[in-house]
């Protein structure tokens, strides 16, 4: 007994047919055990059988358009039939297996696990809503007002689940299944993530004078970003990570690399910085307090600084 | 403030909210109408039989000597800005203000100069020398032997009794030549830059005409006016113009001007802040703090509360503004040379202590202001951040501070400065000191700034 199983542009199974006869016949017309209706295919194109050494063969009948292994490029006249690999017939691919096929071990089902990851999508997006509350909260420096608070949650809310939703829509295109769990949670540890980095770059810009944190947010921003687009990439499908990882890579250092550009042309147009020069409570200070010598002397060094800007700028008036 | 020389535009100087733009051209098509329908009720003629007999005397002495200048773009050939001037010798030095002819000096290419008399004699003119500080410039006509105005001795030596009567001339808003009645009101207190305070309407387009007394003596170049102020007329004391001229008469050879610009604001800068830096600072209480507040009189200081503000405010903020009127013209988009202290007392009342850090941030920005736009004027800000405090001195409470400054580019030697300190010495209430400085030498403003920051104190 034999099984010729069409399959998909996808390689899934599009139809099965049960050949009890120890010959197959498979083409376009009607004398055959199999009818592929497909243009390209010949009225008899294929005939599958039993050779002299006892393996099972697909035999060209003479079409015009040829019999291919799928991805060859050379076509065949006779092909040893190993129940792996596709056989391509014009546009349409087939697979001929034997009763005694031999298929994979049945798969253990993993325990019932679906509330861990609903606990930790809800956990994570608990933990985001409160941060952002809290940033707010703590930026509050008139009347509070619920408005105040309502308006970023119901943003974050509305931003996360409308990303997490493309995301499984496109994951259900792709690959069958919008695996809306998993796109969520990759959504909110993003935002989560983002949210921390900020509130650490603000901590160290005041507690250390350390400003490249807060000053190059943006470029954490892309590559969180970035992070993001690769595992929900990868929920798609698990195939070709690296071309998929060299795309978001390539996306990622154009955008980092555009937005400095904007910046420092702004910066030459304006003058300013974008940084914010931060404050927090008194009791986050990390370092010793510097002597007012010191600090003045540092504030000496600024001059150099400034005379070379000066010396910089001057051959455009030259230009004039 | 307005300059007087009617310049197509005045442009903004987005430091004093109260210089402001004004298109004269549209001003004096207004009045054109206005004066026609006066014309049409037959008031002129009531106005022209009251005016005092005195005045009829000088105007009628002032044609041959009293100008027009007029700045020109020297390819179109049409006025980029008016304003007045008169002959001060038989040889044809003049005087005006500097902001007067300041494009012409400051971009020689693109400008040229021309003058019309009161008498309808028209000519080129040049530029001898200038007086930055005093905003006066002298410059030379191609006229010989014409009449002159000779200065007043009693301004010479700054006692005219408050009170006299004096006579403005000059040619407002481009409407023809014009004398007006004042009275003199001795000079202006509080600024640094002596100008005598002239209680008469001068009008756009007069800057650098002379205001005369009754013997049609020169008493004071006009200047300026207040804007918002009624008859609030500035002019500069005549000995400033005399001592000018004298300075024009012995020097040898003419200075290169673009580079006496930045010769003279540098060297005036440098003298306002070792004035400022010698009249040194004393500590008025805010809050618990001792904060530094100058002694120098040019200062004008307002205090500002925002006890009553509705909502009621969740912190407390008392602060107090001192501002020095010291800014100087330098060019149609330079103002520069204000000096500025402010000091906030901040108690929180209802915020906690991040809640308070946000609104201190808020307040502690450097906001480092030109006097003109950035990309002509000034090099890129830089900072300098860090928490500072003497460890021997426990009447200093420990500081954030902030430093910020910008070069000039046009200007060697010239920064603005910004530095902020925020007491750290407790989570509920702080202290927010500014110090800002325009075109100031750097050390000066290093000197300054250590003084600034020793003198913020706890009260104990």
């Amino acid at each position: 007994m034999i099984w010729v199983e069409v399959l998909s542009r996808h390689r899934d199974i599009a139809a099965r047919f049960r050949i009890a006869a120890p010959e197959a016949r498979i083409g376009r017309g009607y004398d055959n055990d199999v009818i592929i209706d497909d243009p390209y295919v010949a009225a008899q194109h294929l005939r599958v059988f039993r050779d002299e050494a006892g393996q099972l063969v697909a035999e060209d009948l003479g079409s015009t358009n040829g019999t291919f292994l799928d991805g060859g490029r050379n076509r065949v006249a006779r092909i040893v039939i190993d129940g792996k690999h596709p056989i391509r017939i014009g546009q349409t691919y087939l697979r001929v297996r034997e009763i005694h096929h031999e298929v994979e071990r049945e798969r253990v089902a993993a325990p019932e696990r679906r509330t861990l990851p609903i606990a930790a999508a809800a956990g994570l997006g608990g933990l985001l809503l409160g941060l952002s509350a809290l940033q707010v909260w703590l930026a509050q420096t008139v009347e509070l007002r619920a408005s105040s608070y309502l308006t970023p949650l119901l943003s974050i809310v509305a931003t996360v689940l409308v990303w997490a939703g493309v995301w499984a829509l496109l994951s259900r295109i792709f690959s069958g299944s919008s695996h809306l769990l998993r796109n969520l949670l990759i959504t909110l540890a993003g935002g989560l993530a983002f949210s921390l980095y900020h509130e650490f770059a603000r901590l160290f810009a005041f507690a250390w004078p350390w400003s490249g944190p807060s000053t190059y947010q943006y470029v954490a921003a892309w590559s969180i970003l970035a992070a993001m687009c690769f595992l929900h990439l990868r929920e798609l499908g698990r195939t070709r990570l690296k071309l998929k990882g060299a795309v978001v890579a390539a996306l990622l250092v154009t955008a980092i690399a555009f937005q400095t550009l904007q910046r420092s042309e702004a910066f030459s147009d304006f003058g300013r910085q974008y940084t914010t020069h931060q404050l927090l409570p008194p009791a986050l200070r990390a370092v010793q307090l510097t002597e007012p010598g010191v600090f003045f002397g540092e504030i000496a060094n600024l001059k150099t600084r400034l005379d070379s800007d000066r010396v910089q700028a001057r051959p455009n008036e030259a230009v004039q | 403030m307005f300059w007087l020389n009617g310049e197509s535009i005045i442009a903004v100087w987005a430091r004093q909210g109260d210089f402001v733009a004004v298109s004269v051209a549209r001003v004096a098509r207004a009045l054109t109408w206005l004066l026609l329908f006066l014309a049409l009720d037959g008031s002129a003629a009531w106005t022209a039989q009251a005016a005092s007999s005195i005045a009829e005397g000088i105007y009628a002495a002032a044609p041959p000597r009293l100008l027009q200048i007029r700045t020109l773009v020297a390819d179109a050939g049409q006025q980029a800005s008016i304003g007045s001037g008169f002959l001060v010798s038989a040889d044809g030095l003049a005087i005006t203000n500097y902001h007067v002819i300041s494009q012409a000096v400051l971009e020689p290419k693109t400008y040229r100069l021309e003058y019309t008399a009161a008498d309808g004699g028209r000519g080129e003119l040049s530029v001898v020398d200038v007086d930055l500080p005093n905003d006066l410039a002298v410059v030379r006509l191609a006229r010989r032997d014409a009449p002159f105005f000779t200065f007043d001795g009693a301004a010479m030596e700054g006692t005219p009794p408050k009170g006299e009567r004096l006579y403005s001339m000059g040619n407002p808003l481009d409407l023809g030549f014009t004398i007006i009645e004042g009275t003199y009101n001795g000079l202006v207190d509080r600024t640094y830059n002596e100008r005598v305070h002239f209680s008469g309407a001068l009008n756009p387009g007069m800057s650098g005409g002379p205001t005369v007394s009754a013997e049609g003596q020169v008493v004071g170049v006009n200047v300026a006016t207040r804007r918002g102020g009624q008859l609030l007329s500035f002019l500069v004391p005549a000995r400033y113009a005399a001592a000018l001229l004298q300075r024009v008469r012995e020097q040898k050879t003419p200075p290169d001007l673009r580079a006496e610009v930045g010769r003279q604001l540098a060297a005036w800068q440098s003298a306002l802040h070792r004035s400022f830096a010698e009249k040194g600072f004393r500590s008025t209480a805010l809050g618990p703090y001792l904060a530094p507040e100058t002694v120098a009189p040019w200062f004008n200081c307002w205090a500002n509360t925002n006890a009553g503000a509705t909502p009621k405010p969740r912190a407390s903020i008392n602060s107090v503004n001192c501002k020095a009127d010291t800014g100087l013209y330098v060019a149609p988009d330079l103002n520069t040379g204000a000096i500025q202290i402010d000091h906030s007392y901040v108690k929180a009342t209802d915020l906690n202590q991040f809640q308070l850090a946000t609104l201190l941030t808020q307040m502690s920005q450097p906001r480092l202001v030109g006097g003109g736009p950035f990309r002509k004027w000034y090099t890129p800000q830089r900072c300098h951040e860090d928490f500072v405090g003497a460890a021997a001195a426990s009447d200093r409470p420990p500081l954030r501070v902030v430093w910020c400054a910008q070069a000039y580019r046009e200007f060697e030697g010239l920064y603005d400065v910004a530095l902020i300190a925020v007491t750290q010495d407790q989570g509920s209430a702080a202290l927010v000191s500014r110090l800002s400085l325009q075109a100031v030498g750097y050390d000066d403003a290093v000197a300054l700034g250590q003084r600034f920051l020793q003198s913020v104190q706890t009260s104990k």
